[in-house]
């Protein structure tokens, strides 16, 4: 069955840059062929969103993506009754549109989630493929194109939330991480616009924020930051206001971080 | 006129008389008075009179008057009669204090120092500072007298004061250490001394520095300061394996200076540690080889990093400033190769310089190769042997600044005896004095105390005996009934102590303390309970609306609270942490830190989570001597916040006496049971088994236990962390084994203790 007219503005119709920095795209496809529910995991920013777009655009299927929040609850994604004149009317949530029509199902973010609206996803992640419905009293089997994806930052309270143990096994898992230099200095490049001199300076300094983590710095710099860091600097503005603006700013409150930091960036800086 | 002026000088007039009976001081006295009053007019005189007399009232004898008079007629050109007065006042004081001789050498260094002391303001801090040296310990005026002018430096002149104040703190009761203190003979002396006028120093930059090593090198090496070597010795960065050692401060230098200095050191030397130490073996070599390869070498290792990091060119070239003006010396020749091996672009007229560059720039395929160094140094060397100018090995100290010392490259291990001495006189003198050791070294007592067997209670502390604040029961197990009034609480007043340490200790914990803090977002925030049928909400409560549905139907009135909704969880907790400071707390552990250290780190990053969460708290200190007396040590109680002075207090907890833990138990629940909340928690950091002198180790145990469940009965919960390697204390015996976390690894406590609480007060 083809999906659902109404889903079209999900689809993707231009061809998402992404720069494969492994197998992953082999990964996914393999399990994309067996509709496995596939969990990217990785640093904030170095690309798990874009590679679902890129994916979904490959594959030519709708994605809905849903940001998971602290708030969100169960009815959140599977939908809810909303009251008319007439009385209630039931109205499907991202999930449940996906589940219906076979699109891509991304979860950015899960974590973020409560454990207990994170079951949700159960029963479409093992052999039953299907969403119960308790509200509508209705089980929904999942539409044979419909796959769920979920992005998973490991590192980041980590202490405090984290995937329930029977939530993690359900997943295939494909690792991300920050690309190598080089790799990284051409994503800079095509991406913001930037020549290479500038994108391999912007690499350089993502290398000293990133070896801060844990030393003051949560996280360090992602190749998002970079990018954009990169179009401010390509855009005109000079590059330690661009570096400052973009990267030291952003990144920590603490003014002892930031003298180092900047310290550390000005050692980057020709 | 006459007349007139004598009613109008009765001081002066009296002096006058006065001096006129003393024929030692008659002559000296009316030169001065006359010189005085050619500059001034005699009516102005009168102020300076009435100074002199306040010195003859005070006895200051005739040396004093005499310095007086001998200070009066130097700064005449300067102060007026009553700033000059001002200083007779000021001596008086001090002669009242620390004597004659102390006053005399202060007014002579008074007078060379005056115009560094800018005002009547910095004057009147110069009198007052000797007058509180004085009144402590009368015998070190003289000596800082005599060190004045190292102390009193141009433009920091207020800073003396707190120089003597300090000295005074660090010194305390010990008449040896003052004494070398103030004849700028002890280390802390010098430190100080060189932070004069000079900062941010190594305490203010560490945390920087640390920081900027990790994102450059991507090592954390150890930070240590090194203190000052001693009058005009510079101090360069020392490596010795993975441990930097920078200088406390860099002396002269102050501000954004001091900092990039300490930048380029620092990164200099990460530059070392991340390119390899090679560790060339000395055998052979002569000073002057050691010191070319040292150079070659750190060029290297520099052009490596920059090749990283083009911005470090910025940062070292400002230090790259030696010119053939320098004069014909080795070292400027030194200087001058270092400038031209850094920048490739620096002609000199040198041969020598020249030289260097062209071997440098030869070697430029083998860059990654540390064996480069040694060979272009030594034929450098071999030069500079030729033109037959001394290299003076004593006084070598490694240029630019911000190098280091160079030892840390060679193994000194294997030296040629031919070689030996000069070498072994440049390592001596390049070689940082044994350090201080102000963390390693306890406060509680000097090193090298013969250990006591752990548990059995020692003398009495200090002359500081504390209060007596309540009396409890408690229970003989043996007799099986419970003794009222049988234990006395002493409240001791808690010591501020060096917190110094403490920080480096939570700064070396840096990664735990962000996992802790992460914690204390996560718990601040409160978790969110669902609330249902409520009158507004986010979404239909669907029980209640079909309720709601039935009861319209059936005709009735409707509940109209049909939503569901959400809301924080409100945290109302207070909790207790009892210290266990017993003498078993002394031991040491591998690292050098005792236990009590580590308690200290663990309350320390406890107390910090706990302020930043709002939750209330107390902190208290525990230990005992006999039943008579059970000592405890508020050092946080639940009224106060959680600021310097608790940590200093925190800091101040000496370890000594036995556990008798029953009676603290019994005391943190009176004190808990006062406070207002829905959850109360004693937290009970004990390393050992509850011991006393007067009792046996068993009894206390289930007084402990029968305590622990009397607390419960009050709604007060109570969990014992006991440092228990073995695991085969009583912990579980006393708390219940639910509420009792051994920690096997007394490294681990901090984290343990943290984790627990906010386990528990997740609960």
């Amino acid at each position: 069955m083809p999906s659902a007219p109404d889903l079209s503005a999900y689809r993707i119709a231009v061809e998402p840059y992404y720069r494969p920095v492994g197998d992953e795209i082999a990964v996914f496809e393999a399990a994309w062929r067996h509709r496995l529910p596939v969990m990217l995991k990785g640093p904030t920013g170095c690309g798990k969103t874009r590679f679902v777009e890129y994916m979904a655009w490959r594959l030519g299927r709708p994605l809905i993506t849903v940001a998971a929040h602290e708030d969100m609850t169960a009815a959140d994604l599977a939908g809810r009754f909303l009251l008319t004149p007439e009385g209630t009317v039931w109205h499907d949530g991202p999930l449940t549109q996906a589940v219906r029509h076979g699109a891509i199902c991304y979860l950015d973010e899960i974590v973020e989630a409560r454990q207990d609206t994170t079951v949700v996803i159960h029963p479409l992640t093992d052999a039953r493929r299907m969403l119960p419905l308790e509200k509508r009293n209705e089980l929904i089997p999942a539409h044979a194109d419909f796959q769920l994806v979920i992005s998973y930052n490991p590192g980041y309270q980590s202490a405090v939330k984290d995937l329930k143990e029977s939530t993690k096994q359900r997943f295939v898992a494909i690792d991300f991480d920050y690309p190598a230099p080089a790799l990284e200095a051409e994503i800079v490049m095509r991406e913001a616009g930037a020549d290479l001199a500038l994108a391999r300076t912007l690499v350089a300094i993502a290398a000293c924020s990133r070896n801060l983590r844990g030393q003051g710095l949560d996280e360090g710099a992602s190749t998002r930051m970079l990018i954009h860091t990169g179009r401010l600097a390509a855009g005109g503005v000079s590059l330690e206001a661009a570096v400052h603006a973009g990267i030291v700013l952003p990144i920590t409150d603490d003014a002892d971080v930031r003298q180092a930091l900047g310290s550390a960036i000005s050692a980057c800086l020709v | 006129m006459s007349e007139l002026l004598d009613r109008a000088t009765p001081a002066l007039d009296r002096l006058g008389r006065l001096m006129e009976a003393r024929a030692t001081l008659a002559a000296r006295f009316e030169e001065t008075r006359a010189s005085l009053a050619r500059r001034h007019g005699a009516p102005a005189l009168e102020p300076w009179a009435a100074g002199t007399l306040a010195l003859v009232d005070v006895n200051a004898g005739a040396g004093v008057l005499l310095a007086f008079w001998r200070a009066s007629l130097e700064l005449a050109p300067r102060l007026d009669p009553d700033d000059l007065a001002a200083m007779a006042h000021g001596a008086a004081a001090l002669c009242r204090e620390a004597g004659s001789a102390a006053t005399v050498a202060a007014l002579d260094a008074f007078a060379g120092l005056e115009p560094r002391l800018t005002g009547a303001e910095g004057r009147a801090m110069w009198w007052r500072a000797l007058a509180r040296l004085g009144q402590v310990t009368p015998d070190c005026v003289e000596l800082v007298a005599a060190q004045a002018h190292r102390l009193v430096v141009p433009g920091h002149a207020m800073e003396f004061e707190g120089f003597i104040e300090a000295g005074l703190r660090a010194t305390g009761r010990d008449r040896a250490r003052r004494r070398a203190f103030f004849a700028l003979e002890d280390p802390l002396a010098l430190t100080l001394l060189a932070r004069i006028g000079a900062g941010p120093g190594f305490d203010e930059m560490e945390a920087e520095l640390r920081m900027v090593l990790a994102a450059l090198w991507d090592t954390r090496p150890e930070l240590q300061p090194l203190p000052p070597a001693g009058p005009d010795m510079p101090r360069r960065v020392n490596i010795a394996g993975p441990v930097l050692r920078l200088p406390a401060v860099f002396p002269g230098m102050e501000g954004e200076g001091a900092r990039r200095l300490y930048l380029a050191a620092t990164l200099h030397a990460g530059a070392h540690l991340h390119f390899g130490n090679p560790r060339f073996p000395v055998r052979k070599f002569r000073p002057v080889q050691i010191a070319l390869a040292t150079l070659v070498e750190d060029a290297r290792i520099e052009a490596l990093a920059m090749r990283r990091f083009p911005g470090l060119r910025r940062l070292w070239g400002a230090y790259h400033v030696a010119t053939p003006e320098d004069g014909p010396t080795v070292a400027a020749l030194l200087r001058r190769v270092a400038r031209g091996l850094f920048d490739p672009a620096y002609a000199d007229p040198d041969a020598l310089v020249g030289k260097a560059q062209t071997l440098f720039r030869a070697a430029r395929d083998r860059i990654e190769d540390p064996a480069m160094s040694l060979d272009i140094g030594t034929r450098l060397a071999n030069d500079v042997g030729q033109r037959r100018i001394r290299f003076d090995a004593l006084g070598h100290v490694a240029e630019p600044a911000y190098r280091d010392d160079g030892l840390g490259i060679w193994d000194f291990s294997e030296i040629d005896p031919e070689v030996s001495d000069d070498v072994q006189m440049m390592v001596e003198a390049a070689r940082p004095t044994p350090q201080e050791a102000d963390d390693a070294a306890p406060q509680d007592g000097p090193p090298g105390e013969a250990p006591e067997p752990v548990g059995r209670a020692r003398p009495a502390r200090g002359p500081d005996e504390g209060v007596i604040v309540a009396a409890y029961p408690e229970w003989d197990a043996g007799a099986g009934i419970e003794r009222a009034d049988w234990t006395s609480v002493r409240e001791m007043p808690a010591a501020a102590g060096e917190v110094r340490p403490l920080l480096r200790a939570l700064e070396r914990a840096a990664a735990l303390r962000g996992r802790v803090a992460r914690l204390v977002k996560a718990a601040k925030v409160g978790r969110a309970a669902r609330l249902k049928r409520q009158a507004e909400g986010h979404d239909l409560d669907i029980d209640a609306v079909i309720e709601a549905a039935i009861a319209t139907r059936a005709g009735e009135m409707p509940d109209l609270r049909v939503f569901r909704s959400s809301a924080r969880l409100q945290r109302d907790l207070a909790v207790l942490v009892l210290v266990d400071v017993s003498h078993s707390t002394r031991e040491r552990l591998a690292d050098g830190a005792s236990v009590l250290d580590v308690e200290r780190l663990a309350v320390a990053m406890l107390a910090e989570a706990l302020e930043k969460l709002g939750d209330d708290f107390a902190l208290l200190a525990f230990a005992s001597s006999g039943r008579g007396d059970v000592r405890v040590t508020p050092v946080k109680s639940f009224a106060e916040p959680y600021d310097a002075a608790a940590l200093a207090r925190l800091a101040g907890l000496q370890a000594g006496l036995s556990t008798r833990l029953g009676a603290a138990l019994r005391h943190a629940g009176a004190q808990i049971a006062r406070v207002r909340a829905f959850r109360k928690l004693v937290l009970v950091l004990t390393d050992g088994e509850p011991s006393d002198i007067d009792v046996a180790a068993g009894d206390l145990v289930q007084d402990a236990r029968r305590v622990v469940l009397q607390l419960r009965a009050q709604g007060i919960d109570t969990f014992g962390v006991t440092l228990d390697p073995a695991g085969v204390g009583s912990a579980p015996a006393i708390f219940g084994k639910t509420n009792a976390m051994p920690v096997r690894r007394v490294e681990d406590l901090p984290e343990r203790l943290s984790e627990l609480y906010f386990r528990l007060a997740r609960r």
